[in-house]
């Protein structure tokens, strides 16, 4: 069997931020890899230093100390400026409350990032067609963000971050606004266009159940990986709720 | 980013908040419409003043006299002004003419007026700058004697068998026409007086009067004004000069110096030459050379500058009044562009996590403001010209406030240009803190959740 290509490899990573005269160790030395076409799930209480984590892992905040190679590049020593255009170039975001451009239609959010690239318009408004169709949205393409749904939101959300073609794909707990029953469908259609698109994702949960839908889920807990446990079979989805 | 995106986004956002956009548009409007009408007031009062300094001549002649008694050295001939003196002035660099003004004091007649004139003999080319109401200077080359006259010649006409104080006082003219009717001149003034007043030795015999016709009038305008000709009669020099030698012969002709034995000089010496220099900046230092040769000479040149200084310091100080307010409309952008930053700090937050440029972000703030001071210097631009065209219609202010008539508010096109131009600018200097501090946000921001 071919070693899987490594598509982010951590090596003790260090985080620490000094409140007063004390130093606190949001990261404590972590270390794991991740292959291309993974879903991972990074899971944990609040305050054990999963945010941060996928916070430096998108180049939104630098390590205290240690290596993050993406794609085969050093990340930890970019400046500000390399580091925007790392995640122009490289990097797909979801959030938590979809941050949608509220002046913007459905269409030109997702192409938002597009214009970014100084893509031309005909191109981008194509390419940002082509995604909401495929998260099923034909229907909302002209609609404003306050106009839908929080399910829909977040499905322009994810289609905004497939529309730049990234190498990753970066949730900051992405159903966490929405209701159990959204929630399992914006689960199922991140999944399911993984496996089609080959797109890995790193998604950050506190919630055990929506992790172990995940081909790998890391468990940390005050800034250390307690466990990492990879799936060999698939769950099917739909078991939610038993 | 494409520059035609970034512009789209950024008339959006303000698009996004109309009626904040439109007050800090507007306190733009007032500032610059208050720096366009002030600074238009200075240029009116300072071109006004400009005309009615080369009302009272060429800015670029100057006078030139002969101060023979203030020349100490006693022992030598003085330094008169003649012929040679006039050549050399007449070769230095960017002198463009020269005219000697020979004047001798006349007495000229019609009917039973009579006028003491000063006939000036000047340069052909001196002569064609005279500017003419009536009449028209002869061909170059005629050999015959005329005159131009000025426009309040004819009133100085007075009927020595009248009492002239009442005729003044009752505001009446002479019946003089110089151009129509004959006018005879005495060169020979102290003759004439003599033979009309005839003492013991009653042996003078009345002095030749000679009809030299009256080619042109000096222009006088409408209200017959007063212009640096009105009171002389002009005539060609070189037939001055032997029409005097005829009349005087060997005997001194007056108003000109004799030597120290009182014989007169084999040469005519000028006490007023005429220089005229091709540009004004040029004047001062032909005006240099010439005090330097031992002469007086004066300029309007003097005044002037005093003038031009003078309005540069009330056109500064009306524009400085002007730009305060413009200032007061630099801190209104410089606090909407705050505010809209801090409302904006999640969007701009999601832009970075997206991959905005932090370049484009900046511009895109750079562009909103200098925006708002485009649409701002544009409006105020046209207030500013609604405002003059009505100071103007009340024509009374500016007679009032400076006795002249013409425009007070002036608004040339550098002004509009420079206006339209600086608002831009203020509007993007006002937004270059704010459009920085944008550029550093954390896109932290973005994915806290609240």
């Amino acid at each position: 069997m071919k070693e899987a290509e490594k598509i982010i490899q951590v090596k003790n990573l260090y985080k620490i931020y000094k409140v007063g005269h004390t130093k606190v160790y949001a990261l404590n030395g972590v270390d794991f890899s991740l292959n291309k076409g993974e879903f991972c799930a990074i899971v944990g209480p609040s305050g054990s230093g999963k945010s941060t984590l996928l916070n430096m892992l998108a180049g939104l905040e630098k390590p205290t100390k240690g290596q993050i190679v993406i794609a085969g590049t050093h990340i930890e020593k970019m400046t500000e400026r390399q580091l925007v255009t790392f995640r122009r170039e490289h990097v797909g975001f979801i959030f938590q409350s979809y941050n949608l451009i509220q002046t913007m239609n459905a269409v030109e959010n997702v192409a938002l990032p597009l214009t970014f690239r100084g893509v031309d318009k005909k191109t981008r408004e194509e390419k940002a067609k082509k995604y909401l169709k495929l998260v099923g949205l034909e229907k909302q393409m002209k609609h404003m963000a306050n106009e839908m749904s929080g399910g829909q939101q977040q499905r322009v959300g994810i289609a905004r971050a497939l529309a730049v073609d990234p190498q990753i794909i970066f949730a900051d707990e992405p159903t966490g606004n929405l209701d159990s029953r959204t929630t399992m469908d914006v689960l199922k259609l991140m999944k399911q266009i993984v496996r089609e698109e080959q797109q890995t994702l790193i998604m950050v949960t506190h919630d055990n159940h929506l992790a172990s839908f995940a081909d790998k889920q890391i468990h940390i807990v005050d800034g250390k990986i307690t466990r990492i446990d990879e799936q060999t079979q698939q769950r099917a989805i739909g078991e939610y709720g038993e | 980013m494409k520059i035609l995106d970034l512009l789209t986004m950024s008339v959006n956002n303000l698009r996004r908040r109309k009626l904040r956009t439109l007050l800090t548009v507007l306190g733009v409007v007032i500032g610059t419409a208050s720096i366009v009408v002030m600074v238009s007031l200075g240029i009116g009062l300072k071109e006004m003043q400009m005309e009615l300094v080369s009302s009272y001549g060429s800015m670029t002649a100057i006078d030139v006299y002969c101060d023979v008694y203030s020349q100490q050295n006693s022992s030598e001939e003085p330094n008169y002004m003649k012929d040679e003196t006039v050549e050399m002035i007449r070769r230095m660099p960017h002198v463009k003419s020269v005219t000697p003004l020979l004047s001798s004091y006349v007495i000229m007649m019609q009917g039973k007026y009579m006028a003491n004139v000063s006939l000036v003999g000047v340069t052909r080319e001196y002569l064609e700058g005279i500017p003419l109401g009536q009449g028209d200077l002869p061909p170059r080359g005629s050999q015959e004697m005329f005159m131009v006259a000025g426009n309040w010649v004819p009133q100085n006409f007075q009927n020595p068998k009248e009492n002239n104080y009442y005729m003044m006082m009752n505001g009446e003219n002479p019946n003089v026409d110089m151009m129509e009717k004959p006018v005879f001149v005495i060169f020979d003034t102290d003759a004439y007086y003599q033979s009309q007043n005839p003492s013991e030795d009653s042996s003078v015999k009345p002095p030749k009067k000679y009809l030299i016709p009256v080619a042109a009038m000096v222009d006088g305008g409408e209200n017959n004004e007063w212009n640096e000709y009105c009171y002389n009669v002009y005539t060609d020099i070189d037939q001055l000069k032997a029409f005097l030698k005829r009349t005087f012969k060997k005997d001194p002709i007056p108003g000109q110096p004799t030597t120290k034995k009182g014989k007169p000089y084999n040469y005519f010496i000028y006490d007023n030459v005429k220089v005229f220099v091709d540009e004004t900046d040029n004047v001062k230092q032909i005006q240099q050379a010439i005090t330097d040769m031992g002469f007086q000479a004066s300029s309007n040149t003097d005044w002037m500058e005093q003038t031009k200084q003078q309005s540069n310091m009330i056109q500064m100080v009306l524009g400085g009044i002007g730009a305060v307010s413009l200032f007061v409309a630099a801190i209104g952008i410089a606090n909407t562009m705050m505010m809209s930053i801090y409302e904006r700090t999640k969007e701009i937050g999601v832009m970075k996590v997206l991959g905005c440029d932090m370049g484009d972000i900046r511009n895109m703030f750079l562009v909103e403001s200098g925006f708002i001071g485009l649409m701002g210097g544009t409006a105020g631009l046209i207030l500013s010209f609604i405002i003059s065209i009505l100071i103007n219609r009340f024509a009374g202010i500016s007679q009032m406030m400076t006795g002249m008539e013409g425009d007070i508010s002036r608004i040339p096109f550098w002004l509009a240009a420079a206006s339209l131009g600086f608002a831009v600018a203020v509007g993007m200097a006002a937004g270059f803190f704010p459009a920085l501090r944008a550029m550093r946000l954390s896109p932290l921001a973005a994915i806290r959740n609240e």
